[in-house]
């Protein structure tokens, strides 16, 4: 077993790495993700099934929901806020940087709640402004460690797919 | 206990930590230093604390709080059965995870950088005391007289006692804060047979008891989330854990100090409002001395004190540990010279609010300037006494 940091192995990590520039194969599986969300049947809850594993995705009570789960606006705060810290791990890693603690902390502003509820027309539904806070503990100076968030930053994917326009293909079926 | 002079003048505790003391304090927690080899830097920290106090002319001084992260959470190493655990560890094991998000962003903190003692079995106090460590070395070098803060009983089971994690050794927050009065009891007496001339029983979450659920939310102490009740039941209860600490104590000087807090110098982050609600309460305490803040507009007027203090002495809060300008020593006898009124000069001892460095990451001032406003305090005290008398 090669170098660990951050409880990576380093030397994988390497032949990961080097495997995704010369293999199209693992490129091609690595760059589409899918997920089936249901609905369980009564009021405002729902499941996500994402490969082997499954999570629930309900409403607050403010909402009419039953406040068992995150919602699923939250789930986007929550998945750019996983994909920065993974992002970081990552790129800290290949640097060499070992991480003592890590936390984003995350607060998305919707453009107009009242678009969503059939109330207004005025503006959108979606997310206006989100404000990611890193506060990071790691093992080298002030500007690695921002050098390496910024790098975080730039390469997210999920942060790619809120700030950038995303083709969104809606599809529907009647299955009875 | 007594003191022959009028307006000793004394500190609350903390002393700004050196850079170095910092980064062995960091070491010491990741277990990259030993005990021994933290000492032997802490000694060193110390005896600088102890240097700057003198040469200000303090009579009664403490260890600067030199060895401790802040002023309670270091009981988890001293105390068996108390662990230091952060607000990451711990909001795993509570059902109410959101106050703990406010918190974090009222505080603008991560969840890793907060760490809290918890109760997580029964308690037992290791060989070191509570501070006996700590006096034992201050006595050694200096032939001043030594105040020793101690986390009062109510701080303790306010911010230790987590449902969930503590109530599998302690049925209930209130058995656990008789097993704290009597741990510290215990620990006072070993104190004044050490020598020790005053211990100070720290309780500045007093003053969140009684300042409204908005403010509740900028603790610097998490688990007193859990443990928010109506503010007389809590007032009552944190009199009878003083009461049962300091029973049958005799030959010591025992005060309790209450804060609006000291872990930021914007004074608005801070609480606010008189003692007007916790006089009637800290007038049942059997204490001798009522160690408050008065120099920040934020704790009111001194006039609230007027109907209850009685035969208590006051350690007056005459100096802001948190700003840069240093009060004048004519400014320290104007406000004296108000308080005279209706206390007697014998009674009043000088303080500043409350410490220099609470809280060992965040000090709210440097040690040039604290050391120039305890001088100010030394030579308005000179002043006061050719005033009121003492030859």
């Amino acid at each position: 077993m090669g170098e660990t940091i951050n409880g990576i192995d380093v030397d994988k990590l390497r032949d990961l790495l080097k495997e995704a520039e010369r293999n199209p194969d693992l490129v091609s599986k690595i760059n589409r993700w899918t997920a089936r969300v249901r609905w369980l049947g009564e009021g405002f809850n729902f499941r996500s099934y994402v490969r082997n594993h499954s999570f629930l995705i309900s409403e607050p009570s403010e909402l009419g929901g039953p406040d068992t789960s995150p919602n699923a606006v939250e789930y986007v705060l929550s998945a750019l806020g996983a994909c920065y810290a993974t992002g970081f791990v990552l790129n800290a890693t290949k640097r060499g940087v070992r991480v003592r603690n890590l936390e984003i902390a995350l607060e998305g502003e919707i453009d107009n709640i009242l678009v969503f509820l059939g109330l207004s027309n005025q503006g959108h539904p979606g997310y206006r402004r989100i404000v990611a806070k890193a506060y990071i503990d790691a093992e080298a100076d002030e500007k690695t460690i921002k050098e390496i968030w910024e790098e975080t930053v730039r390469t997210s994917p999920v942060g790619n797919t809120l700030a950038r326009q995303v083709e969104i293909i809606p599809e529907v079926k009647i299955v009875r | 206990m007594n003191i022959s002079r009028l307006f000793p003048v004394t500190v609350v505790g903390s002393w700004p930590r050196p850079k170095w003391l910092l980064e062995a304090l960091r070491r010491r927690r990741e277990g990259a230093i030993s005990q021994e080899e933290f000492d032997a830097i802490a000694d060193e920290a110390v005896l600088l604390a102890v240097k700057y106090q003198e040469d200000a002319g303090v009579d009664i001084l403490s260890d600067g709080e030199q060895r401790r992260d802040n002023f309670y959470s270091f009981i988890a190493g001293k105390v068996y059965g108390i662990e230091l655990k952060t607000v990451a560890e711990i909001v795993d094991l509570v059902p109410d995870k959101s106050r703990f998000e406010m918190l974090l962003r009222s505080l603008d903190v991560p969840a890793y950088s907060i760490r809290n003692p918890v109760v997580t079995s029964k308690l037992r106090v290791g060989p070191r005391g509570i501070a006996r460590d700590e006096a034992l070395f201050l006595k050694d070098h200096t032939i001043r007289l030594i105040k020793v803060p101690l986390p009062g009983p109510y701080l303790l089971t306010r911010s230790s006692w987590v449902p969930g994690i503590s109530d599998r050794y302690y049925q209930s927050r209130e058995d656990l804060g008789f097993e704290y009065a009597k741990i510290l009891r215990e620990e006072i007496i070993a104190l004044r047979d050490l020598g020790v001339f005053f211990i100070q029983l720290d309780e500045p979450v007093l003053t969140e008891v009684v300042y409204g659920p908005d403010q509740s939310q900028q603790t610097f102490m998490c688990a007193a989330l859990f443990s928010r009740r109506n503010p007389r039941e809590e007032l009552e209860f944190a009199v009878e854990l003083i009461n049962e600490t300091v029973k049958g104590v005799s030959g010591i000087k025992t005060g309790i100090h209450v804060c609006r807090g000291n872990w930021s110098r914007r004074e608005e982050a801070l609480l606010k409002g008189d003692y007007v609600p916790l006089m009637p309460y800290l007038a049942e305490t059997k204490v001798d001395q009522l160690v408050l803040e008065f120099a920040t507009p934020r704790a009111g007027d001194v006039e609230t004190l007027k109907d209850y203090i009685g035969d208590k002495e006051l350690g007056y809060g005459v100096v802001n540990p948190r700003t840069d300008d240093v009060e004048s020593p004519q400014e320290i006898i104007s406000r004296v010279n108000k308080i005279l009124r209706f206390m007697d000069a014998k009674k009043i001892y000088l303080n500043p609010d409350c410490g220099f460095g609470t809280f060992a990451e965040a000090p709210v001032n440097t040690p040039k300037t604290a050391f120039k406003k305890l001088r100010s305090m030394r030579i308005a005290a000179e002043e006061l006494r050719k005033l009121y008398g003492e030859k």
